[in-house]
């Protein structure tokens, strides 16, 4: 109503003396009227500047009100066990220790525990208490049977059972209960538990190539090749059992095996051995007893070729032949 | 007392001055000076190397000039040593541990046992050559026959020429070099083996009309070599055959001694076939017999062989040790072995040398601490330094 009341105003042809009038009147009609401009649906007045009305307050976020930690309401003989069951990074809430940890400026105590992120980043064994690690023996002890007799030493069960067998078992909380890792097996074993002789020896070692380590005498086979635990454990031990067996087959070919051939130098089958043997029977009668190379001197021999010279296997070589050749 | 000693030096050094000046002007400087008058604390008097013991250790002994002459005539001194000799008037050899190690070996053998082989070895330069002049010089006083090759690589590296062998198919000759190498075993040998009179077991024939009947002396076959170049190898395979003979015989003691003895054993030689192939060093004709006297299956002997670097060819020379010098093929031919290190000076004897040197006034300039400097730019080596005050 009161719009059709300005739009008529405009419309009278305008009279000079009364524009004054008119536009006081404009003045306060807008006062007055401007809630019920907003509420016509059929006429709304576009507004370039920005009225601060038009700002929507920002919603306050609702917090519950912060509970005291519940570390207060502790009892002093809680049972922790249950406080703590399993691994989990630090809660400060949860733990009744007045602890510290970070780094601050200087002559500062350290940083709380609360909305400490040092102690969360560290692992803790808070779940690995002594009372915690009893209580769960305690349980499992019912699974243990007695420890076998005659097994009381690390060297009494390594005599026994010295192939060691290393499988692992995983456990997720997938649909699946497989793991394609859990088929892996391997075993290992000390080499000197073996028994051969020096052509075995030797087969066996070029046999299983890079599976066996000179330094600690180990050798491990590992089988995943099959895609059960139960199948690859049979083929390592069959691998094994071949390998032994193998070993201790000489083929004809092998007596082909040159002086080229071989792997380390040996006084027996090389020339130094005739030469030496030469000098020593030298003008010795027919039917005399060979006299041969001492050991010392073959040793000497071998650890100059087979180790390669240095000033220490040169002296040590010429100290056996002068021993040998009877020089001062 | 000691100011006449003083007098004595000063007056013994001016007539090492005058005699060297005499000898300048002189045309044949043949006889060198008899210096064992001038006795200082780094020179010996005895110049009889058997007599060498720990108490001459890093002093100097004089190797008078017609033995010299005879013995190292046709080689066996390293060419720069050879100059310095020349130059000081004097050929004095240090008298050094590996030397009287081996002299006293050398002493001590059995020799109705196998002949002992002794392989000097040691970084360049260290004294290995000088070390087996020594010995040879030992040897030559004590009635030895000397079978010295001054240094072998010079057969397989630079021979004079080199021609196919006659009888055997694929070998071949040097025989300038064999030629001049028996010209320099009869210089070593010459008065010995008038003496001994060694005849040869059984007749050589050269050729259709030359030939050498059983029972002539060796000088014979050898001065038929030195004649007849053609025959010069098969000469001295015939001369080395006939002296391993005679001293199982027990009519003669043989010293071999051969310089550079790995150049047997190089793989390749410098030597180049009809069909323009390297050929080894085997498939000369002068391997085989040196070979042969350097086996151990004859007594009343003595070997020393040195083993060097630079008788090698690039690529094969790494190490200094016997082993890795000989080759497989090498040291099963030699062992067993006394292997005896020639070092570099110990600080005694590099102090003697210094001191010899200020005496031969070769070194002038003496400023503070010259002699810790030379000792450190030299490492102590001997031929690093005699290079390092060596002429312009």
């Amino acid at each position: 109503m009161s719009a059709g009341l300005t739009r008529l105003w405009e419309r009278l042809p305008l009279k000079k003396q009364a524009a004054q009038s008119s536009i006081r009147v404009f003045s306060n009609q807008e006062q007055q009227q401007q809630p019920e401009v907003e509420d016509d649906e059929e006429f709304r007045v576009l507004s370039l500047r920005t009225v601060k009305q038009q700002f929507q307050r920002r919603q306050q976020v609702r917090r519950d009100p912060i509970t005291p930690p519940r570390t207060g309401r502790m009892a002093v003989d809680q049972d922790w066990t249950a406080v703590w069951p399993g691994p989990r990074s630090f809660h400060p809430a949860s733990v009744p220790l007045p602890l510290r940890q970070g780094f601050t400026e200087r002559g500062a105590a350290a940083p709380s525990k609360f909305a400490n992120a040092e102690l969360m980043k560290i692992p803790n064994f808070l779940h690995l208490t002594p009372p915690a690690i009893r209580q769960q023996c305690e349980v499992i002890k019912r699974f243990c049977t007695p420890w076998p007799k005659g097994l009381e030493t690390e060297a009494k069960w390594q005599r026994h059972f010295p192939v060691e067998v290393t499988t692992t078992d995983f456990c997720h909380s997938l649909p699946t209960i497989r793991n394609p890792e859990a088929r892996r097996v391997t075993i290992s074993l000390k080499l000197s538990d073996l028994k051969f002789d020096s052509h075995a020896r030797d087969k066996f070692l070029r046999l299983v190539g890079d599976r066996y380590n000179k330094d600690t005498d180990i050798l491990t086979f590992v089988t995943d090749r099959c895609p059960q635990k139960k199948q690859n454990y049979d083929y390592a031990l069959y691998l094994l059992t071949a390998c032994y067996h193998e070993s201790f087959v000489t083929e004809p070919w092998e007596a082909t095996k040159s002086e080229a051939d071989m792997e380390v130098y040996l006084f027996e089958r090389n020339q130094s051995k005739l030469s030496a043997e030469g000098i020593l029977n030298w003008n010795a009668k027919e039917g005399a007893p060979k006299v041969a190379p001492s050991k010392s001197y073959a040793n000497c021999v071998e650890q100059l070729i087979n180790e390669g010279e240095n000033e220490y296997n040169l002296g040590k070589y010429k100290e056996e032949v002068k021993k040998m050749l009877n020089i001062a | 007392m000691k100011m006449i000693r003083n007098r004595f030096g000063s007056l013994s050094r001016v007539s090492v001055q005058l005699q060297r000046h005499v000898q300048q002007m002189s045309t044949n400087a043949a006889v060198a000076p008899a210096e064992g008058t001038t006795i200082n604390e780094f020179r010996t008097a005895v110049s009889n190397p058997g007599e060498h013991s720990a108490v001459q250790v890093a002093k100097f002994y004089t190797i008078p000039a017609e033995q010299k002459k005879q013995i190292f005539g046709g080689g066996g001194l390293p060419k720069q040593y050879e100059q310095q000799i020349k130059t000081f008037t004097e050929a004095c050899l240090m008298v050094r541990n590996p030397a009287l190690e081996l002299l006293q070996y050398i002493k001590d053998t059995d020799l109705t046992k196998p002949v002992v082989r002794y392989v000097l070895y040691g970084e360049n330069g260290t004294g290995k050559t000088l070390t087996m002049a020594h010995v040879l010089h030992y040897g030559a006083l004590n009635d030895y026959v000397l079978v010295h090759v001054p240094w072998a690589p010079n057969w397989m590296k630079r021979p004079k020429e080199a021609s196919n062998a006659a009888g055997q198919e694929g070998m071949i000759d040097l025989p300038f070099d064999a030629a001049a190498w028996l010209v320099h075993f009869k210089t070593q040998n010459s008065q010995l083996l008038q003496r001994l009179q060694l005849k040869t077991s059984k007749e050589y024939v050269w050729s259709k009309r030359e030939s050498t009947p059983a029972g002539s002396t060796l000088i014979e076959l050898v001065e038929h070599g030195i004649a007849r170049i053609k025959y010069a190898s098969e000469t001295t395979a015939a001369l080395i055959a006939e002296l391993k003979q005679l001293s199982t015989a027990g009519q003669c003691k043989v010293m071999v001694a051969i310089d550079g003895f790995n150049a047997f054993f190089h793989p390749v030689t410098r030597i180049f076939s009809d069909n323009k192939q390297r050929v080894t060093p085997d498939q000369v004709t002068l391997t085989q017999p040196f070979l042969d006297i350097t086996n151990y299956d004859w007594p009343n002997g003595v070997c020393i062989l040195s083993v060097d670097k630079i008788a090698m060819t690039e690529g094969h020379m790494d190490s200094y040790m016997p082993r890795y010098l000989l080759g497989q093929e090498g040291f099963e031919h030699l062992d067993p072995f006394v292997p005896i290190h020639v070092d570099n000076y110990t600080d005694k004897e590099f102090h003697s040398y210094i001191s010899y040197y200020l005496d031969r006034h070769w070194i002038n300039k003496t400023p503070q601490g010259f002699e810790e400097q030379l000792k450190f730019m030299s490492n102590k080596n001997p031929y690093a330094l005699m290079q390092l005050v060596r002429a312009l």
